[in-house]
């Protein structure tokens, strides 16, 4: 950024770049995504629909416009990919995953409609998904990442069914993934990366274990995450991104270091993260958007306390008004 | 074009299997790719075959992908019968295209679990996959399974047998595994050079590091070496310096082991660690001692362990310091920095500790800002409960749980007979020289920053631990 041949890799922020938050235009993007079925946008994505719905109604909902989106028609969607077995599907005709289970009870939540589902085959599925050493799997085909804990514990915690799981051996497995720098990995002896990082205190706030975390060291290596342009990185040496930008500044908040980092230029590189023509957020300036980074990109305004949204619950990225109804008030540290 | 549903139908199935059929005609195939091709050429199937590449014409696959894949959904909502060999075909079809759409793997899952598919020929679907996707999760979650099936069909094959087959049996088995493990490093390292730190790529690989080679020593060190290339080539790979920092606590972990082990018994193989039932166990420590007996090759597998773990941080400290010098302003350098002094602190903390807390008559001291007087105790230290606080884990420590520790003493005489030199342990003095000497003489802004936070590292978080 400074000196020439310098290898830091990141975005130079262009003078003419946006700067005031778009509310319509990322109101009407979102409105307009789901109408818009191109056969082959549309297959290349359904793995992972649910989730899609989730980024999408989440944003709206922090935007105050979940009423323009089409309440009956997503409830009756999910409705018909819970499965047997009490999983629920990315889409019709897919298996189920605790990744799309999460993502349909939080849908519900902010329908407050939970009930919609089969509640208890819900719970059931998810108390067999855990293993012996307390990880979880992702499916029944046995995949282990620390990603699935932190799906089964926010998806009980919604539900208010938390007692089911054995809380302790889970709080046992996540610890076990926890590397030198403060940060954790997928699996025991794995990387530290921002996106697990977040699962991980996530779940440990939601198990009431935050104590457990030593916070200026993860505190630090999260911080170490902003690059000159403001914006943050998952990982040292990569890009800068919309949506490490939430997952990074979503920890620092549940660890109570958000102070630590550069606020206005945080909130600087998500603004320049805004298509102005479009509406949405894509990963860096420029790039193309899409709904995944265009909540992201809101919820870390939020975080940073833009009064024209919603406040949003760090742990789970769902509006706090909605987690005060079905009264989810997961730890933060202080 | 094609245009009408009818005709589209009758395309796709040729596309299908015009695949089939190249990959029946090579089965050397080594990468997939899309031609960018946005008009379809008059009577010329969109499939193309040059070498050992395989190519799809883009114009065909906006019409192939959505076909393909409401073909199977419709099956798995059983609205439409497809018989095993068009489930293989379209399956194959849809994840080279589509490699994250989790069901149709899970329908592969199915038929390797029928018998229709074998292991081997979807580690090969999925690592062509991961020569166009070498980040896709679903792939590489799908591998683990894979994997998992060989390994589990190993040891039952091993209980099925009765004693006399067994020891071929065992060497047949054993070879199958090292040859798949073998593959799977390289599937690792291709995926590592198409997209960088490809967190992915390398989780795997300690994954099957973990669950097919823990406790085999050799294997961790041919690891490390045949790394140190390939992280000098990519410097800014966080990831692969992970992995070299995951290869060196475990090779530090097992080398502390024998320490302990040879005590009792110099032909002991110890136990393998958990979960994993067909590691290859070689226990090279223990085979390169076969000559000698009782004691005196005890002591030598200690005093060659000991040298061994401070050869390899003496290595690595120096690989490091080489790099950083020769490319400056690369936060991945500091950060491996960091994690390797921090796993040498500890390692020596822990020696030092457990000894004096255990009453011992020649207490452990790697002084840091001695290097040259080292002295290491030869005190057994029964009951020590070391690594309780390695790399801030729980579990990671309990490997290094082990009792009756002894540790060489580097003035004994028959190191010095065999004229095995000690390196230099780093220490903290000579880690604030190293960042005086950065700063004196580089005036790259970043390289400036990457040294102060690191002192900043050793003041904070080194320098204030009991």
């Amino acid at each position: 950024m400074t000196a020439q041949g310098t290898q830091v890799k990141d975005v130079i922020i262009k003078p003419d770049a946006p700067s005031a938050l778009l509310l319509d235009k990322h109101a009407d993007y979102i409105a307009a995504y789901g109408s818009k079925k191109d056969d082959y946008e549309y297959t290349l994505s359904e793995y992972l629909r649910m989730s899609g719905i989730y980024w999408g109604l989440t944003v709206m909902d922090l935007m105050g416009q979940l009423p323009r989106m089409n309440r009956q028609e997503i409830v009756d969607f999910i409705k018909a990919c819970q499965h047997e077995c009490g999983g629920i599907s990315a889409s019709i005709g897919h298996d189920p995953h605790l990744l799309y289970t999460l993502s349909a009870v939080q849908i519900l939540c902010l329908y407050d409609s939970a009930d919609a589902l089969d509640v208890d085959k819900v719970v059931e599925y998810i108390k067999g998904l855990q293993q012996e050493d307390g990880s979880f799997a992702g499916d029944k085909w046995g995949e282990i990442d620390t990603r699935f804990s932190f799906c089964a514990v926010a998806t009980l915690a919604l539900l208010g069914k938390m007692d089911t799981i054995n809380v302790d051996k889970a709080v046992e497995f996540v610890l076990s993934c926890m590397n030198f720098d403060g940060g954790f990995g997928c699996r025991p002896g794995s990387e530290s990366h921002a996106g697990q990082i977040y699962c991980c205190t996530g779940f440990l706030s939601l198990t009431g274990q935050l104590h457990q975390i030593n916070a200026d060291l993860l505190g630090w290596w999260l911080c170490e995450r902003q690059l000159p342009s403001g914006g943050l990185n998952g990982r040292p040496e990569k890009l800068p991104d919309v949506c490490y930008s939430w997952w990074v500044l979503a920890s620092l908040k549940i660890i109570g270091r958000i102070h630590w980092i550069d606020k206005a230029k945080l909130r600087t590189f998500i603004l320049a993260c805004q298509d102005e023509e479009t509406g949405g957020f894509a990963d860096r300036p420029g790039d193309m958007v899409d709904p995944f980074h265009t909540l992201f990109g809101i919820a870390g305004l939020s975080l940073l306390g833009d009064e024209q949204i919603k406040p949003v619950n760090p742990v789970l990225c769902m509006p706090e008004d909605v987690l005060k109804r079905v009264d989810v008030q997961p730890d933060l540290l202080s | 074009m094609a245009e009408s549903e009818e005709e589209v139908d009758v395309l796709v199935q040729r596309v299908v299997k015009d695949i089939t059929i190249a990959f029946k005609r090579n089965p050397n195939i080594d990468e997939i790719g899309v031609i960018p091709c946005p008009e379809a050429r008059y009577n010329r199937s969109p499939i193309v075959l040059v070498d050992n590449k395989l190519g799809v014409e883009s114009w065909c696959v906006k019409f192939l992908l959505p076909y393909v894949h409401n073909k199977l959904l419709l099956y798995r909502q059983r609205k439409h019968w497809l018989d095993r060999e068009a489930l293989v075909d379209i399956t194959c079809t849809l994840l080279l295209l589509n490699p994250d759409f989790t069901t149709a793997w899970n329908v592969r899952k199915e038929l390797l679990q029928c018998g229709v598919l074998n292991p081997e020929r979807d580690l090969y679907l999925g690592k062509l996959a991961l020569t166009k996707f070498p980040k896709s999760p679903e792939t590489w979650i799908h591998r683990r399974w894979v994997l998992q099936q060989i390994l589990r069909q190993g040891h039952s094959r091993k209980q099925e047998q009765g004693e006399a087959e067994h020891a071929e049996m065992s060497q047949q088995l054993s070879d199958h595994l090292a040859r798949t493990l073998h593959q799977e490093m390289k599937v690792c390292c291709d995926a590592a050079c198409r997209y960088p730190s490809n967190y992915n790529a390398w989780s795997h690989r300690i994954w099957v590091l973990q669950h097919m080679a823990m406790g085999n020593i050799k294997v961790f060190h041919d690891e490390l070496s045949s790394m140190r290339l390939w992280v000098s080539m990519h410097v800014s790979d966080h990831s692969g310096f992970h992995y070299r920092q995951f290869l060196l606590k475990e090779l530090i972990t097992e080398l502390s082991q024998t320490q302990a082990s040879t005590t009792i018994t110099t032909t002991a193989t110890t136990d393998s660690p958990q979960h994993c039932p067909n590691s290859l166990h070689h226990h090279g420590h223990s085979q390169a001692n076969g000559e000698l007996s009782g004691a005196e090759a005890g002591e030598e597998a200690r005093q060659l362990s000991f040298t061994t773990v401070l050869q390899l941080f003496h290595q690595e400290m120096e690989l490091c310091s080489d790099l950083i010098q020769s490319f400056p302003g690369h936060e991945t350098l500091w950060s491996h920095r960091r994690h390797v002094f921090y796993l040498w602190h500890h390692w020596r903390k822990e020696h030092q500790l457990h000894c004096s807390s255990n009453g011992g008559s020649e207490s452990v001291s790697v002084k840091d800002g001695d290097p040259g007087l080292q002295t290491v105790s030869a005190q057994s230290c029964a009951g020590r409960k070391c690594g309780e606080s390695l790399n801030g884990q729980r579990n990671a420590s309990e490997a290094m749980e082990v009792d009756g520790v002894s540790l060489p003493d580097p003035r004994d005489s028959k190191r010095l007979k065999r004229g095995v030199l000690l390196p230099d342990p780093p220490t903290l003095p000579s880690e604030y020289s190293f960042v005086s000497s950065i700063l004196d003489k580089c005036c790259n802004p970043e390289q400036r920053r990457f040294a102060l936070a690191y002192k900043k590292w050793l003041d904070t978080v080194i320098g204030q631990q009991p």
